[in-house]
């Protein structure tokens, strides 16, 4: 049986620039050690998911134990990123498991890309509208 | 004001000021699209567009997790 899909707005992430910098902001909760609310980037080119550095530190992980190091690429290519495990509640649906590529940065934000939210949950852009659905795979 | 009421009143302009209008819209439709993307702002993105080998190993983690859960 398929899942209803939720749907949620694009935001504003620059009011100088209003429309040009509306965004999938998709609002999701993060548990690792603690548990960190935060808003993701839904980000269809991206081919992992990023996560900036503060919050990786808020969600409880410690930089020097998490060894296994990924590269990633475009404006993040000479950041350091490690990998991490989290689960991740988004709207009314039961909590998925989530990698992320720990970027040792915050001039980043949280990405959403296809490794492995894309894997997971089936998203509709509906941009004229300024509205985004997300459902977990069928 | 509907398209419906100003058209008869564009159809009884003279044909230089049908052409006025023509040309008034042209540039305020290309403000509307100029606005869009402001020059001199920077638009950053940070896709990581190309960390196909950063996904590999997510994956590989992923099914470790699935193996530990």
């Amino acid at each position: 049986m398929i899942s209803p899909a939720q749907q949620f707005p694009y935001l504003q992430r620059d009011p100088s620039l209003a429309i040009a910098s509306q965004a999938p902001m998709l609002p999701l909760m993060l548990i690792g050690r603690n548990n960190v609310a935060a808003s993701g980037l839904v980000d269809s080119g991206a081919a992992v998911n990023v996560l900036p550095y503060t919050l990786g530190l808020q969600l409880g992980f410690d930089w020097a134990t998490q060894t296994k190091s990924v590269e990633l690429s475009g404006n993040l290519s000479s950041i350091e990123a490690r990998v991490i495990v989290v689960s991740a509640v988004i709207g009314d649906f039961a909590p998925v498991r989530q990698a992320f590529a720990w970027a040792k940065t915050d001039s980043v934000l949280v990405i959403l890309g296809q490794v492995n939210f894309f894997l997971e949950f089936d998203v509709c852009f509906f941009r004229s509208r300024s509205v985004f659905e997300v459902r977990p795979k069928g | 004001m509907s398209l419906a009421e100003v058209l008869p009143e564009l159809q009884s302009l003279s044909r230089v000021d049908k052409i006025r209008v023509i040309q008034f819209l042209a540039q305020a439709l290309e403000r509307d699209e100029d606005a869009l993307i402001e020059p001199g702002q920077s638009y950053p993105v940070w896709s990581p567009d190309r960390a196909f080998s950063a996904a590999a190993t997510l994956l590989k983690e992923l099914e470790i997790d699935k193996g530990s859960a």
